[in-house]
């Protein structure tokens, strides 16, 4: 891992926060590779989305109806819609184990959520795993540890 | 009774001041909260001595308990002494009970172990009736543990009445005939009255519009069960039939303002998948084919027990109400597991419960700005009245369980949340 290989991963993390920021949903879910998984645990040290119930966890299909929702003109939960501002921070690249080709990236991550007087903050640690794909990536798997994950929420209608 | 109350409530509509009025909510709390059944949880939550959860009954915090005799104990989250919070997580495994600031200890039925220098006290001070207190009615019908204040309350069950019908199909559904609680919780809230979460549980007027983001151009919305190839039709197209579908839906009204709404028109012929076959075949296995199709065959979209707890048939899950203030209320919402189902069932229950009743799923979200929107814009002086009267006066007596029968889109299921609250605000307190 050479110094421009971290810095083309952090440059791809703040790509897809600025997706993120600029409500282009279509373009995130494009990030995601056609397996691809979203996961936002709703309980800290959360092991398995299968066993237990998330905030988030969606594969593309369910993505793709989130999406779609998102873009539809009567989401009343989005009118209006929320303004959002990610921060992405203290970016690691974990050290490759073995032969994989995904590469394990860790950061801290906040995100501002304002919507009709009311401003939010959401931070906790992501973990992205990273598919090389040409001269950039896909999105293997993105897990969002909010450290509220287990408070109780006002609807959180746009992904963290 | 204060005249006053008895005014909120008239035929087809309500006074805004329930949502309101910060004394109204205090009084609901005494009387209803304080003298109803109130859903606290279920076996499944606490399986071995020891096991605890925490919750509320209103505003009271509570502990559910087992016991060492392997009793379900529902006492007050309160020392004895100073009142602290004893049980500080939501939900644990403890020996004994323990209060952070002096030390009292407490057996997991409530009762006093012992205080920390107990010579001190008085010789007239009877520290060993110093307990936590047991909640003075504990009862359980299929696993669901409830809890009431009155001592003098009626039994559970005829407390319970038909909706008994809704809890027996959900455990039915089970191979093993039990529910489990154990696939975590969603917990959301909102800035309105907890009434507005409870009339929302029997409303199906709202969902065409209100969800109307949910559903696709032919009107169907996303799958929301294992084995369904796709969602109910929930917008009415051009044809006439899916229209008299969605309309004809039954409602069914019940004492004390119980209530549910009838069974989404989904066709269950065809509903396969690899592990939906598999969890019926180990239902039939134990029902045989026929009941099996029966129990399948879920009668009840959701069924609301008064005041506190509602549970769904469609995608299934339990939901308990917590009103918090007059304009603040927090809501958990429990995935519904099958005990004996194949795991990936459950699973998919977990799965899809993430996107429909969740703080961020596809469809709770759009009722909870409903929620906000109502809570603020109610103040508004243009009327001071709220309006539940859809089909008024249309219903009929129910041939099948009792009580009151009338469609799924009149309002009759709403407006017997507030017979309910009628009867419980009435009289005088106890």
């Amino acid at each position: 891992m050479t110094i421009v290989d971290h810095r083309k991963i952090e440059l791809f993390l703040i790509h897809e926060a600025r997706l993120l920021d600029e409500r282009r949903f279509d373009d995130w879910m494009e990030l995601f590779t056609e397996d691809g998984i979203y996961w936002v645990p709703a309980r800290p040290g959360q092991e398995s989305p299968d066993d237990e119930s998330s905030l988030f966890y969606d594969d593309r299909r369910l993505m793709k109806t989130r999406i779609a929702r998102l873009n539809h003109p009567d989401m009343h939960s989005q009118n209006p819609p929320s303004r959002c501002c990610h921060l992405v921070s203290n970016v690691l690249v974990e050290p490759a184990v073995g032969g994989e080709a995904e590469i394990l990236v860790t950061s801290n991550a906040i995100m501002v959520e304002y919507r009709r007087d009311d401003q939010r903050i959401f931070a906790g640690k992501n973990t992205h795993k990273l598919a090389p794909s040409g001269a950039t990536f896909q999105i293997a798997s993105k897990k969002v540890e909010l450290i509220n994950c287990d408070a109780a929420f006002a609807g959180l209608a746009v992904p963290i | 009774m204060s005249n006053y109350l008895t005014k909120m409530i008239e035929p087809g509509r309500v006074h805004r001041d329930i949502y309101l009025d910060p004394e109204i909510f205090e009084i609901e709390m005494d009387r209803i909260f304080g003298r109803a059944w109130i859903f606290v949880g279920h076996d499944s939550q606490t399986p071995h001595a020891g096991d605890f959860i925490t919750t509320s009954i209103g505003r009271q915090p509570v502990v559910m308990s087992r016991h060492t005799d392997g009793e379900i104990h529902v006492l007050f989250n309160r020392c004895g002494h100073r009142g602290a919070i004893v049980c500080n997580e939501a939900k644990g495994n403890a020996r004994k009970f323990q209060c952070l600031y002096h030390g009292w200890t407490y057996n997991t039925d409530g009762t006093l172990r012992g205080v920390p220098l107990p010579e001190g006290y008085p010789e007239d001070f009877e520290v060993g009736k110093a307990g936590m207190g047991s909640l003075p009615r504990v009862d359980s019908y299929r696993g669901f543990v409830f809890a009431c204040l009155n001592p003098d309350v009626e039994d559970l069950e005829s407390h319970l009445g038909p909706t008994k019908a809704c809890i027996d199909n959900l455990c039915d559904r089970a191979p093993d005939g039990e529910i489990m609680l154990t696939g975590g919780v969603h917990r959301y809230r909102f800035d309105g009255n907890w009434k507005l979460q409870l009339e929302n549980t029997l409303d199906s007027y709202h969902v065409p519009f209100a969800h109307e983001s949910t559903v696709d151009r032919s009107g169907k919305q996303f799958s929301r069960r294992e084995g369904d190839a796709e969602g109910a039709q929930v917008v009415s197209g051009e044809e006439e039939e899916t229209h008299h579908t969605w309309k004809e839906r039954g409602a069914w009204a019940f004492d004390h303002g119980h209530g549910f709404t009838g069974n989404t028109a989904l066709d269950e012929k065809t509903r396969s998948s690899p592990v939906y076959d598999e969890y019926k075949a180990a239902l039939e296995a134990r029902l045989g084919a026929q009941q099996a199709e029966e129990v399948l065959t879920p009668f009840f979209h959701n069924a609301l027990i008064y005041p506190n707890m509602s549970f769904m048939g469609l995608n299934m899950h339990i939901r308990v109400i917590k009103p918090v203030a007059v304009d603040r209320t927090e809501v958990n919402v429990y995935p519904v597991l099958l005990k004996g189902a194949p795991h990936a069932m459950n699973q998919s229950t977990i799965r899809l419960l993430n996107v429909t009743h969740a703080a961020a799923s596809f469809v709770q979200t759009d009722d909870l700005e409903a929620f906000a929107r109502c809570q603020s814009g109610v103040v508004g002086d243009s009327s001071k009245w709220v309006y539940f009267n859809r089909g008024l006066g249309e219903h009929t007596e129910a041939q099948n369980w009792g009580g009151r029968e009338g469609k799924s889109t009149q309002e009759l299921v709403l407006r017997n949340q507030y017979d309910g609250w009628l009867e419980y605000m009435g009289g005088a307190a106890t």
